[in-house]
């Protein structure tokens, strides 16, 4: 039984170096395939000073799609840098800002509000147990101990930090040799016919819980204290809605509730919300059910968000 | 709780603990309440299920054991049976058979009211495992003095209560009252068929799942070749998945010390259909049915023609006890039932012509090829009832049998120029492993000849399959097919 024990803590022992080296190849290969993770994008920023950071959901992101936050960046002659992340809501991004703002500042926060993403758990604490998420998350202990904090103090599901500690899901990561963009990137210069039925599909997948005042409260509440976190650095907040399509915008539940909710949220702080949700109902500006495509992100930018951006804060 | 969460990777260290501090006369009762926990977990409700089924079979069984009278004897096992046999047939069946009914019109309006409800996880497995306590009692198997507590762990056993195997309480619990006593030859065994059913359960199967489910979701839209690929991918998800979990919950048994029947014997190297189904394929439920349904219904010694009923009958039933998996309940089942027990016809009709051909030309009887061909053929066979068994619909089915058929003589040229994805040629890398694997198995198994090499290679074999499972295991993917019955 003794040389049984021996024999199994060396077996134990021998793969435990094995992992080691293979959790030190895997984050080698996350460092260069990164690509759209709000952690490597911080990790590798060029620059520790920014005029705009750009923080929401997917619905952000096309700002950042292909070389479009390098043209904005060129005419507006601003520093911008987009944390967006797909399917994150206010306690997410939370986390991404607080990590930011370790090493590095903005002047101006762009947060681009999506309903969904103030309805659920699964966008807000479940999202931090997300593998894709967590295996495009470079391994930094002051992430480790943030996320450890997020666990203790806002619920988030202990496993996204054994997960994100172990580096399970970046061993684990089928994907492993590919550039981690978000699928929708490689769509940005499509146009898409949408549907009744693929709106409704898409509806029903990004508000999967009845939505209740309670929860929207609860994350309304998360995002008071992203702007509060904001606020003690120094940092102007902007909140807006991005343009949707007719068809999908319509069919948003309790759209004008939240809109109300949100409006005394930011109102009570000073924060202006531009609302463009309804600027671009052309169904050629998106490439799918709801996000801009390049004709969109370039009409809204040009029209809508270049003269937002340059707006100097008072 | 999922074999492959983490959850419960954390769950059965702690019940391996306080099972090693238990006193060996109690531990069963460890194991008792680890199996509550462990079916509880996702559902409690679910519990109410398995403590209704313990008390009612455990209740009528002890009846049996003080009951002289014939009648009542009767009684009471008839009532054991309708209450078991007769919730798992309402569940599967009953909103099924009434939605037949309205369809078929054949009474102007009729709404029938319905269930609503499914089947609790893995019922169809204890049903039967509970059912076959009461019969064994019945016919003088099995004393009806039992201890409940006991008992109740027969049916509720947390490694086998999703998906078997069936076990029967004549060898499970004896091991109960001998004590439950591991050992480290033993606990290691367990562990390689812990890790060997996980490979083949999140490496094989669930890397061949998203391809089969991708093909089979629209029918109509999938060219014949994918679907001829896809099929040949579920022919070898379905086994590792079900295999998969088997050899994990015999593992897990093994930590425990408590052996359970073996439930497959690499069942693709068949070299009949007959064979398959007796002797390699869901042993525990093959023998289930054999004792306990074609056995008493007359089996073999009643004739051919009833022989031949009695073999037809399991078949129907068998595909019944398999209709409401996760591909739906419909006669898509019934149909894989009946085809399967077709096979059983044509082997009985057949074998006095294959033993004369094999007296009179032994040689050819015992060559190679004609073994090669003949597990060929059979794999074939079973792969055709398979598609019955995966198509959403006998709609489905036979629309993949056509699109196929259709281009049986092209498949050559289709080969060429088909653009493979790596996602397929990793499922035939996958698929070849576990035939090499399985090919040595069958002529010494791969966990002696481990046991008998040298160190640095038993351990690199080890090393090798846990980092597979860690970097190509599908973690977060599926739960197992036949967990869903």
């Amino acid at each position: 039984m003794k040389q049984f024990g021996k024999s199994a803590l060396l077996f134990v022992a021998i793969g435990l170096l094995i992992y080691a080296g293979l959790s030190f190849a895997t984050e080698r290969l996350l460092l260069r395939n990164g690509h759209s993770n709000p952690f490597f994008k911080i990790a590798t920023a060029e620059a520790n000073d920014y005029d705009w950071v750009i923080l929401g959901a997917s619905h952000a992101m096309p700002l950042d799609f292909g070389d479009f936050n390098a043209l904005m960046q060129r005419e507006t002659g601003l520093r911008i840098l987009n944390l967006a992340a797909q399917g994150t809501g206010p306690l997410y991004n939370r986390f991404v800002l607080e990590h930011f703002l370790r090493a590095h500042h903005t002047r101006n926060l762009l947060y681009v509000v999506d309903s969904f993403a103030f309805t659920s758990r699964a966008w807000n604490e479940d999202r931090f147990a997300d593998g894709k998420l967590i295996r495009g998350t470079p391994f930094a202990p002051a992430i480790a101990r943030r996320l450890g904090n997020y666990v203790r103090r806002d619920g988030v599901d202990p496993r996204a930090l054994l997960d994100y500690l172990s580096g399970f899901s970046k061993i684990n990561n089928r994907d492993r040799f590919q550039r981690d963009a978000w699928e929708g990137e490689a769509q940005f210069d499509r146009v898409y016919r949408s549907s009744a039925t693929a709106v409704a599909q898409r509806i029903a997948y990004l508000y999967p819980d009845a939505t209740t005042p309670e929860l929207c409260a609860r994350y309304l509440k998360q995002f008071a204290d992203l702007i509060a976190t904001a606020r003690e650095h120094g940092i102007r907040v902007i909140a807006i809605k991005l343009p949707l399509p007719a068809l999908f915008r319509d069919r948003l539940p309790n759209e004008a509730a939240f809109d109300d909710a949100v409006q005394i949220v930011l109102t009570e702080r000073a924060v202006p919300l531009r609302d463009l949700s309804a600027a671009l109902d052309n169904p050629n500006f998106y490439f799918d059910t709801d996000h801009l495509n390049r004709a969109g992100v370039t009409e809204s930018f040009q029209q809508l968000l270049k003269p937002l951006l340059m707006t100097p804060g008072r | 709780m999922l074999f492959t969460s983490l959850d419960f990777f954390l769950f059965l260290p702690l019940v391996l603990a306080v099972f090693a501090l238990t006193p060996v006369a109690q531990r069963w009762a460890v194991l008792l309440l680890a199996s509550y926990v462990f079916y509880g977990y996702l559902r409690p409700f679910n519990l109410v299920y398995l403590g209704a089924v313990t008390l009612v079979i455990w209740g009528c069984g002890w009846g049996l054991g003080r009951a002289t009278q014939k009648p009542m004897r009767v009684a009471l096992f008839v009532l054991g049976l309708i209450a078991v046999l007769g919730s798992l047939t309402a569940f599967k069946f009953y909103d099924f058979i009434a939605g037949e009914i309205e369809h078929a019109n054949l009474f102007a309006n009729l709404k029938l009211p319905r269930l609503g409800i499914t089947a609790p996880a893995g019922y169809s497995f204890y049903a039967f495992s509970a059912a076959s306590y009461l019969i064994d009692i019945y016919v003088g198997r099995l004393s009806g003095k039992q201890n409940l507590g006991q008992m109740a762990l027969f049916t509720a056993y947390f490694p086998k209560i999703f998906a078997g195997p069936i076990e029967r309480a004549t060898n499970f619990l004896p091991q109960l009252l001998s004590g439950l006593q591991a050992d480290p030859v033993r606990f290691a065994l367990g562990l390689q068929l812990i890790g060997w059913g996980l490979f083949k359960k999140v490496v094989i199967a669930d890397n061949l799942a998203p391809l089969v489910d991708h093909s089979f979701k629209i029918v109509a839209f999938a060219p014949p070749l994918e679907l001829l690929i896809s099929t040949y991918f579920f022919a070898f998800q379905i086994y590792c998945d079900f295999s998969g979990y088997t050899d994990i919950a015999l593992g897990i048994s093994s930590l425990f010390g408590l052996t359970l029947m073996e439930n497959f014997r690499r069942p693709y190297l068949s070299r009949s259909t007959t064979e398959f189904w007796a002797e390699r394929w869901h042993i525990s439920l093959g023998s289930w049915f054999r004792d306990y349904l074609y056995i008493p219904l007359g089996g073999s010694r009643a004739g051919t023609l009833r022989r031949a009923i009695n073999v037809m009958v399991v078949f129907l039933v068998s595909g019944l006890w398999h209709a409401g998996l996760g591909y739906g309940v419909g006669w898509t089942f019934l149909v894989w039932g009946a085809l399967n027990g077709a096979y059983q016809w044509a082997g009985l009709a057949t074998r006095g012509l294959w033993r004369r051909v094999g007296e009179a030309l032994p040689r050819v009887a015992a060559s190679a090829w004609l073994r090669v061909l003949r597990i060929v053929i059979t794999f074939h066979l079973i792969l055709l009832s398979w598609v019955f068994f995966r198509a959403g619909s006998m709609h489905d089915a036979l629309l993949v049998l056509q699109k196929i058929g259709a281009r049986l003589t092209d498949l050559p040229h289709l080969l060429t120029i088909y653009p493979f994805s790596a996602e397929q040629l990793t499922g035939f890398g996958l698929i070849a492993f576990l035939l090499v694997y399985e090919i040595v198995d069958e002529r010494r198994p791969v966990f002696q000849r481990l046991a008998a090499a040298p160190v640095a290679l038993r351990w690199g074999a080890y090393y090798l399959g846990i980092f597979a499972l860690l970097l190509f295991g599908r973690w977060q993917a599926k739960e197992f097919i036949y967990m869903q019955f």
